[in-house]
């Protein structure tokens, strides 16, 4: 009895002294925040450059660093190809890896499962049924996809929620056969909805389904980029309440923590991250397991450098899986989601035999 | 009756003519009480046969009832005067008007099983771009004939109408039909002979972006039409495509199928192509996506209608 409360006293302990060195755990994460961003623009602007089409390098990069206010000799097309094309497509990959990796990592942390991934437990499943829905009946409103697909996530997450929680509490074991009975449930919504569309566009909405970053308007590019930041910034200012419900929510809501209050904000967001970009892009997977999961083995497992960490490093991701999913096949396109998929299950297998 | 089903076996006498028909009853009551056995297929009343997969199968000599599972090839059967022999399409086979009146056996992806085998065809007419591999398997392990048609250009088209006119056994129709197809078909080659090849994007879909490729029948219709497709090298007849690159092949006229009984999907051209020369110059061409996306004599259609929107010039009328 004595051991168990005393090892119960250690963690609550170590999460006690991360609060009072909250200030040198803020330098740190500005600090790791910092190289890894810096390692973002070095990634965006080199995955600029490789493309189906060739560019030439001199000219691409004193372009880019231009910001294409001086075209450095590339021609109108190049210039088109870079700026109206490459780029938007590279920050919308940003975005997507940021918001999925982000919504991964809170996750993982308020249900205390490593698991936990917004694919994995069907939220994205959920996301894209709305999406699909505001597409066949709603097709008129353009605002209506991300609403909807916001709208798909939150339902699902909530109703993924509900099912894990048993009479023992929410097992790691619950929570995933939630996540697979909720996904495995949306699927056949998708089937569903798929044959009430035209023939000609199951074939898009298969490829769609996968991830795919090839296809997107410009107002859902600046909305998925706004939602990345804005909800990282959210998950970050909650990363300490986040770090205690790591403890269990009881211990927690010792703590001082508004533990529903949390919840309902790591869900609100998780799910805006989710539905914006599953809207722009479709389900690319495995973003919001692996990645969290990596940051978590190189930089420790303290939310206040993970949730930020993970958001550079999911955009990291998903811009270098795209632009293999982009060239490799040139000019000819796979769906990112492929990559990511190809990149993440390996490693997915990896973590559940390390556990 | 029965002794019309006879008629292509010529026999010498009458004698021979009895024992043929006592023959064909007593394999006709074994066939019928033992449905499992096919030995007696290859002997009377059939014959053997390669589609266009190259597949060897038995086929009725005379064929009286039979399904289509592709829009194209409904509107083949109806154009060879073979049509009331048809007693399943699917919901997607809506040319000619009458098609409409026959039973649906589902769509070209999803078709009933249940009730293809209901109607108790002698074959069934598939198509290799509706994808039923597994499908055409379960259909022959009913005994159900199944003719694959299988067109990568107009020639193939062309040839398939030849052949599902032999199974049907209306070759002169279909030799007719050739004829005025060929004749339409030369026609716009001589108009088109002397002008310079007219560089087309052919968009399928603009999200994501997806085009035809060197096996869409469609790359074929182009050439002929005076164009030439910037993607008529990529492997594949669907692949999804690079919008930089199909920016960077300068397209001088982008094809949007659409209007047809698919509705009005894809009538805008993909954002990425917004400064093609073919868009500057404001050469966009709707054409109805029924002529196009159907091997079959439509397709003729497909190609007056690319011809004319490729070189107005030279079909003033």
């Amino acid at each position: 009895m004595i051991t168990a409360r005393t090892s119960e006293i250690a963690p609550k302990d170590r999460a006690l002294r991360g609060i009072d060195g909250s200030r040198a755990t803020l330098k740190k994460t500005l600090l790791v925040c910092a190289i890894l961003f810096t390692a973002l623009v070095v990634v965006i602007i080199f995955m600029a450059l490789l493309g189906s089409e060739k560019l030439p390098t001199q000219a691409s990069l004193c372009a880019l660093f231009t910001f294409g206010k001086s075209s450095c000799g590339l021609t109108g097309d190049q210039d088109a190809i870079l700026f109206d094309i490459r780029l938007p497509r590279i920050l919308l990959g940003a975005a997507v890896g940021g918001s999925l990796a982000v919504a991964g990592a809170s996750y993982q942390s308020l249900l205390r499962n490593p698991l936990a991934e917004p694919y994995l437990l069907g939220i994205s499943n959920g996301a894209a049924v709305g999406t699909m829905i505001a597409l066949v009946f709603m097709g008129a409103y353009e605002w209506s996809r991300p609403l909807m697909a916001f709208s798909g996530a939150l339902i699902a997450t909530l109703v993924v929620y509900r099912l894990a929680q048993g009479r023992t509490g929410a097992t790691p074991e619950r929570l995933i056969l939630a996540g697979v009975i909720v996904t495995t449930f949306l699927s056949s919504a998708i089937v569903f909805v798929t044959t009430l569309m035209d023939a000609t566009r199951i074939r898009s909405f298969t490829f769609w389904l996968l991830g795919d970053l090839s296809g997107t308007t410009t107002k859902l590019l600046w909305l998925g980029l706004f939602i990345a930041i804005a909800g990282t910034i959210v998950l970050a200012a909650h990363a300490r309440s986040l770090n205690l419900l790591m403890l269990g929510e009881r211990d927690a809501f010792d703590l001082g923590v508004e533990v529903s209050r949390v919840r309902l904000v790591v869900f609100i967001v998780a799910s805006l991250l989710v539905g914006s970009s599953v809207a722009s892009s479709g389900s690319v997977g495995y973003v919001g397991l692996v990645v969290p999961h990596l940051v978590r083995l190189s930089l420790g497992s303290d939310n206040r450098i993970t949730v930020p960490a993970a958001a550079i490093c999911g955009a990291i991701f998903v811009v270098v899986a795209d632009t293999i999913a982009r060239t490799i096949i040139a000019p000819r396109e796979l769906p990112v989601g492929a990559i990511t998929a190809l990149i993440g299950a390996p490693l997915f297998v990896y973590l559940l035999r390390r556990r | 009756m029965l002794k019309r089903h006879l008629l292509p076996f010529q026999t010498s006498g009458a004698r021979r003519r009895v024992f043929t028909v006592l023959l064909c009853l007593g394999l006709l009551v074994a066939a019928c009480s033992k449905p499992n056995s096919n030995k007696t297929d290859s002997q009377l009343g059939f014959h053997q046969t390669i589609d266009e997969a190259g597949r060897t199968i038995t086929v009725p000599d005379t064929v009286t009832r039979f399904i289509s599972l592709a829009p194209s090839l409904t509107e083949i059967v109806y154009a060879i005067g073979a049509g009331e022999g048809l007693v399943g399409r699917t919901t997607y086979c809506t040319y000619p008007p009458e098609a409409q009146k026959v039973e649906a056996v589902g769509d070209t992806l999803k078709p009933s099983i249940e009730r293809i085998i209901a109607l108790r065809p002698q074959i069934v007419f598939v198509s290799t771009a509706s994808q039923l591999e597994a499908f055409t398997n379960e259909l022959e392990a009913h005994h159900i004939a199944v003719y694959v048609a299988d067109s990568h250009d107009l020639e193939g088209v062309f040839h398939s109408i030849e052949r599902v006119a032999e199974v049907l056994g209306k070759r002169t129709q279909a030799d007719e039909l050739l004829k005025q197809l060929r004749a339409r078909v030369s026609f716009v080659a001589e108009r088109v002979k002397s002008q310079p090849p007219v560089r087309v994007f052919y968009q399928v879909s603009d999200e994501p972006l997806y085009t035809i490729g060197r096996d869409a029948f469609i790359t074929d219709l182009i050439k002929r039409a005076g164009g030439v497709s910037v993607t008529a090298d990529i492997p594949g007849a669907w692949p999804k495509y690079s919008a930089e690159s199909a920016l960077a092949a300068k397209p001088e006229a982008i094809i949007l199928p659409t209007g047809g009984s698919m509705g009005n999907a894809n009538s805008n051209v993909a954002s990425a192509l917004k400064r093609s020369p073919a868009v500057i110059s404001g050469r966009v061409y709707k054409v109805n996506d029924d002529h196009l996306s159907r091997p079959g004599p439509r397709a003729v259609d497909g190609l007056e209608d690319l011809a004319r929107a490729l070189h107005p010039e030279v079909f003033t009328k």
